[in-house]
């Protein structure tokens, strides 16, 4: 089964990153809320809106990226925006196309030309822009930044964050941590389709080991120079070493890639 | 229904390039047809023609031999030579195969990821399908009367309006029928290429019963299963009415082609 026993809800205005290894099933998850799946059980809304019984109105405030574009190459850009503006009922938009063109510097020229002619990179964005371009309530994004390069990604970021504040949900799923860490406010993590984790952001990085380096000016009990995961407050560490001739002390900040990855190792095993 | 609209001029628009040169070249066929038909007239030649006819194919063409090798008959050819209807097959196959083409490559999830419902694909794929086999047929006819005008010698007797028109109506429900196995195929299917095969295969393997059963006594039990069987041009010819058991026998099959196409289609995953 590919998606079993998932409950989770997006706040309205929220980031909400949903991870999971391949075959997780996190495009199924968001296959179904698109009815292009149906679940044998179970039920998914958006907006208050059943996905299966009340599709249309579920789906009337959607924006989607999917996670590969499946555009015939026959078509020109602007062939595809103008026709999946128009699939979506609502009166196209130019200036809000435009601002979007002009943050991921997709200029006009290029949408007169043919897919065919599109790198992976200019594809992506003219996924991002057909799935923005109506200012939808909603956004569903299925790896939004693969394929973009790191200008672009911090453009798309940007996107995010002005979009956030319209008060618009974003769904996306990812494999890029330090991407889901820096955008998201809340994770849901999906293993062997069942959801393992649904925190904040913030709640989760407090659940990180800490690296901590203590460098001693005098020998000491074990080595001169001490490499330490520390989970929780540093308190207790602090006071130990407090007695001790302690030269320096470095302290990383906690990394919410160690918890994701300390969950994903789990479902490894 | 705006959605949809714009849904059907865009798959429309896609395919103009096909249709428009398969009509011209169907209408050019007629054209072809008519010249050759007039060269023959005028050297006297369809009685060393029908001499020349094997006995398999007298055995095939039947009472309307006579009829058949003359210059109406041969005016009458492009409406059911193997070709022409194979032509027409193929598109009405291919165009009936869309909505398995758009799951193949991924562009129904961006269609159906917005306010559209699922009926409408296949109401488009109905239209076009219809529109464009129309289309087809009536370049065909436009052709025949273009080359009559052009090529028939003089005092020569011309297929009558009604002869062409029922080789044509006929052929086009032949067509749609098709078009209707295939639509129910490839609603279901997430390959172009799968469902246009099965239905290629089916519709040849439906030709050749057909044409067995008209050779060969014992098959002729079990021909009432093809379509093909529906469509006998010879009897228009020889001046019998357009058989309405015909047409409806190739309408049901459409119907319920398109029919089988909206439920499948409206209960499958989306997956490619």
């Amino acid at each position: 089964m590919a998606v079993n026993n998932l409950s989770l809800d997006a706040i309205q205005g929220e980031i909400l990153g949903f991870l999971g290894l391949n075959g997780a099933g996190k495009t199924t998850t968001i296959r179904i809320l698109l009815d292009l799946l149906r679940p044998n059980r179970g039920n998914a809304f958006i907006l208050g809106h059943d996905c299966q019984s009340d599709g249309l109105r579920a789906r009337l405030n959607i924006g989607y990226l999917p996670g590969e574009m499946g555009i015939y190459s026959d078509l020109t850009g602007r062939e595809v925006l103008n026709l999946l503006a128009g699939l979506s009922g609502h009166v196209i938009n130019m200036s809000r196309r435009g601002e979007l063109q002009e943050r991921l510097e997709f200029p006009t020229s290029d949408l007169r030309r043919r897919l065919r002619e599109y790198s992976t990179g200019m594809k992506r964005k003219l996924g991002l822009i057909q799935a923005f371009q109506t200012d939808p309530m909603i956004l569903i994004l299925d790896e939004p930044t693969e394929g973009l390069d790191p200008l672009m990604q911090e453009s798309f970021y940007k996107l995010l964050e002005d979009v956030k504040q319209r008060g618009r949900t974003v769904f996306m799923s990812s494999h890029v941590l330090s991407e889901v860490e820096r955008v998201c406010d809340r994770i849901a993590l999906v293993r062997k389709g069942e959801l393992v984790l649904l925190s904040n952001v913030e709640e989760l990085r407090k659940l990180a080991a800490r690296q901590v380096r203590v460098h001693f000016a005098e020998d000491v009990p074990g080595p001169r120079s001490w490499n330490l995961k520390v989970e929780g407050p540093l308190g207790p560490l602090l006071r130990t070493i407090a007695t001790l001739p302690v030269q320096d002390i470095e302290i990383e900040e906690p990394k919410l890639e160690d918890v994701i990855l300390k969950y994903y190792r789990d479902g490894a095993k | 229904m705006r959605s949809a609209g714009l849904l059907f001029a865009y798959s429309l628009k896609r395919v103009r390039t096909l249709v428009i040169t398969t009509g011209l070249l169907l209408a050019a066929l007629q054209l072809v047809l008519i010249f050759v038909a007039g060269s023959i007239q005028r050297s006297g030649g369809f009685d060393q023609l029908a001499a020349l006819l094997p006995p398999f194919a007298r055995q095939l063409l039947g009472p309307s031999v006579a009829t058949f090798m003359s210059f109406s008959g041969i005016v009458c050819l492009g409406y059911f030579e193997l070709a022409v209807m194979g032509a027409l097959i193929a598109l009405a196959v291919t165009l009936a195969t869309t909505p398995a083409s758009e799951v193949e490559i991924g562009f129904m999830d961006l269609i159906l990821a917005r306010s559209l419902a699922r009926h409408w694909i296949i109401t488009r794929t109905i239209a076009l399908t219809v529109v464009v086999s129309a289309f087809m047929l009536a370049l065909m006819v436009a052709g025949t009367w273009t080359g009559l005008r052009l090529f028939a010698p003089q005092g020569v007797e011309w297929p009558s309006a009604r002869l062409v028109n029922s080789l044509a109506v006929n052929l086009g429900m032949l067509t749609l029928c098709w078009g209707g196995v295939a639509m129910a195929i490839g609603a279901a299917s997430r390959r172009r290429s799968v469902a246009g095969g099965a239905a290629g295969l089916l519709a040849l393997a439906a030709f050749l019963l057909d044409y067995v059963a008209r050779l060969w006594q014992p098959a002729e039990k079990i021909a009432w299963l093809s379509p093909f069987r529906y469509y006998n041009p010879f009897d228009l010819i020889t001046g019998n009415a357009l058989p309405f058991k015909n047409l409806a026998v190739l309408g049901a099959i459409t119907l319920v082609g398109f029919a089988a196409a909206y439920v499948l289609f409206a209960r499958r995953d989306i997956s490619h």
